[in-house]
C-alpha cells in the first residue's frame, strides 16, 4: 500500500534559480522504514518539507494517503505525519516538558485522563520523567529534541519523518533513540529518518534513498 | 547615468515631508503625479509586492469605513435618516488614499536601491555607525522574521491547533504558544551576533571605514538644485490657488 507518492516533483524557491528538489519520483508504502541521506543542501529538508505541505511544489504532485496533497488542512496532515525538524527551537510551544507532551494531544480532542496517561508513558519510554516540571527552553540541544520527538511520538502519527535527529545526541542516547524507532515501526509506524550520521543509518538499517543536488540517485 | 542615493533620498524625504503636509485633495494629486513622473524619469517599476497588495487592500477599506463616520458636508448617501456618506467624508478618504499611495511611492524609490548603498549614505551624513547599524539589522532581520513566523505558525498547526477554528477563550493562550518560539528563536540570534559582533572587532575603533564608495556626480547636484526649485515653486503655486 502506497502512503506517500511524490510524481516528478520540482521546487525552486523564490529567489533561487536553480531548483532545490527536480524530477522527484517516489513512493513510500505504509509503514515503510526508510533512511533518506545526502551531503549538505542536496534537498533532503526541502523534500521533507514538500511532503509536510509547507512548500508547494511547482510542477508535478503529492499524494498523501491516496489523495492531493493540497486538499488537506495542516492540522489533518499533522494528524498522519509527524515531523521534527532540524531545529528543535522552534517546535517548543510550552513552558514546561509535560506541557509540551500534553499540547498536541490536548488540541487532537483527547480526554483529560488519556493525556495525562500517555504523557507519563512517553516521558518514561524516552527517559525524560526527571525532567518534567523544567522548561524545556533551558534544557540542552540534546534534551530539547528529546523532548520534541518524545512530543510527536505521542500523538501516534501513520509516518514520522525526522530531520537529523541525532544531531545533537550522545552516543548511549543514539543507541536508546534507534530502540525506540525500531520498536515504533515494528507497531506499523512509517518512518524517515534524514541523517548524515553513517553510524546510525548504518543500524538503522532501512531502504536508503538517496539525494544528489536535488535529485534521487539511488533508492 | 547613475543617479546617487542621496539624491533619492533627498527626492523621497521631500515627496514625503510635502503629502504629510497638504490634506487638499488637488495639491495631493498633482503631487501623487509628479511622483509617478519621477518614477518614470528614473526607470524605478512601478511593481507593488503581494505583502504591499494586501496592506493597500486593508487600508483603502479602512479609510472607506472611516470617511463613513465623517458627519460634516453634503449628504451623499442617505440610508433611512442616516447620512452614511458626505462629500468631506468622501473629500477626506480621497486625501487619506491620495497621501498613502504618495508615501508609497516615495519608498519605492529607495527600495529598488542596493542597500548598502543606503547605509553607507546614512553614514556619510554623520548620523552616529551604531544607528547605521541598527537600520542595517532591521532591514535583513525582516525578510527572515517573516520566515521565521511561517515556519512557527506551520509547525503548530501540524500539532493539531486548527488556526481558523480556534475558540475565542483560546486564542490568547494559542497566540502565547506561537510567540515563544518565534522570542527565543530571535533572542539566541540577537546573542550569536553579539558574540560574533564582538568577535570581529564592533566598535573597537572610533570610525568605520566603508568599503563601499558612493559618489555624488553633476548630475546629482543639478537634480538636487532642480528639486528644490520645483519645491519651492511648488509650495508657492499651491498657495496662490487654494
Ligand atoms: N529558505 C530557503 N530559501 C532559498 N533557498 C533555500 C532555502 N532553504 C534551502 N535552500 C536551498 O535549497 C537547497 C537544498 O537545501 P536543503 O535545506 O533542502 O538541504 P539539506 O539536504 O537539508 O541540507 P542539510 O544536510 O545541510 O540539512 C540548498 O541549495 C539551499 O541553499
Ligand atoms: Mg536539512
Amino acid at each position: 500500500m502506497s502512503y506517500i507518492v511524490l510524481e516528478n516533483v520540482d521546487y525552486t524557491y523564490p529567489d533561487r534559480t536553480e531548483p532545490a528538489v527536480r524530477s522527484l519520483n517516489l513512493v513510500l508504502k505504509k509503514g515503510e522504514k526508510i533512511a533518506l541521506t545526502g551531503l549538505n543542501g542536496s534537498g533532503k529538508s526541502t523534500l521533507a518539507k514538500i511532503m509536510l505541505g509547507f512548500l508547494k511544489p511547482q510542477r508535478g504532485r503529492v499524494l498523501l494517503d491516496g489523495c492531493p496533497l493540497d486538499r488537506y488542512t495542516l492540522p489533518e496532515i499533522g494528524a498522519r505525519l509527524g515531523f521534527v525538524s532540524q531545529d528543535p527551537g522552534q517546535m517548543i510551544f510550552n513552558l514546561k516538558v509535560s506541557n509540551e507532551i500534553a499540547f498536541g494531544l490536548k488540541w487532537q480532542g483527547k480526554s483529560r485522563e488519556e493525556t495525562d496517561e500517555l504523557t507519563g508513558r512517553y516521558l518514561r519510554r524516552f527517559d525524560l520523567w526527571h525532567l518534567r516540571d523544567e522548561n524545556p527552553f533551558n534544557l540542552s540541544e540534546g534534551q530539547k529534541q528529546m523532548v520534541v520527538i518524545c512530543a510527536i511520538l505521542a500523538l501516534a502519527p501513520d509516518f514520522l519523518i525526522l530531520d537529523e535527529p541525532t544531531k545533537n545526541i550522545d552516543t548511549s542516547r543514539k543507541r536508546d533513540l534507534l530502540k525506540a524507532l525500531r520498536y515504533i515501526c515494528n507497531q506499523g509506524t512509517g518512518i524517515i529518518v534524514v541523517s548524515h550520521d553513517r553510524e546510525f543509518v548504518a543500524s538503522w538499517g532501512g531502504r536508503n534513498i538517496q539525494l544528489t543536488n536535488g535529485e534521487v540517485v539511488a533508492r | 547615468m547613475k543617479i546617487d542615493v542621496r539624491t533619492k533620498m533627498l527626492i523621497a524625504a521631500i515627496f514625503s515631508l510635502l503629502a504629510l503636509i497638504y490634506h487638499q485633495v488637488p495639491i495631493l494629486a498633482s503631487l501623487l503625479l509628479l511622483n509617478i513622473l519621477v518614477l518614470v524619469l528614473f526607470r524605478v517599476p512601478l511593481k507593488v509586492g503581494g505583502g504591499l497588495k494586501t496592506l493597500l487592500m486593508m487600508y483603502g477599506t479602512l479609510t472607506f469605513l472611516q470617511s463613513l463616520f465623517v458627519k460634516s458636508g453634503e449628504p451623499l448617501l442617505i440610508v433611512g435618516n442616516m447620512y452614511l456618506l458626505t462629500t468631506d467624508g468622501l473629500y477626506y478618504g480621497i486625501s487619506v488614499i491620495l497621501r498613502f499611495a504618495i508615501l508609497l511611492m516615495s519608498g519605492l524609490l529607495l527600495m529598488r536601491c542596493p542597500v548598502n548603498d543606503l547605509l553607507v549614505a546614512l553614514a556619510k551624513m554623520k548620523l552616529p555607525y551604531e544607528i547605521v547599524f541598527m537600520v542595517l539589522l532591521g532591514i535583513r532581520f525582516m525578510p527572515m522574521m517573516a520566515g521565521e513566523i511561517q515556519t512557527t505558525l506551520n509547525h503548530v498547526q501540524l500539532r493539531g491547533v486548527n488556526l481558523r477554528k480556534v475558540y475565542k477563550k483560546k486564542v490568547i493562550r494559542v497566540y502565547l504558544s506561537i510567540l515563544l518560539p518565534l522570542v527565543y528563536s530571535i533572542w539566541q540570534k540577537a546573542e550569536k551576533l553579539t558574540i560574533l559582533l564582538e568577535l570581529r572587532g564592533f566598535r573597537r575603533y572610533e570610525t568605520r571605514e566603508y568599503y563601499r564608495e558612493i559618489a555624488m556626480g553633476k548630475a546629482d547636484y543639478l537634480i538636487m538644485g532642480l528639486t528644490i526649485c520645483l519645491t519651492v515653486s511648488f509650495v508657492y503655486i499651491s498657495k496662490m490657488y487654494w
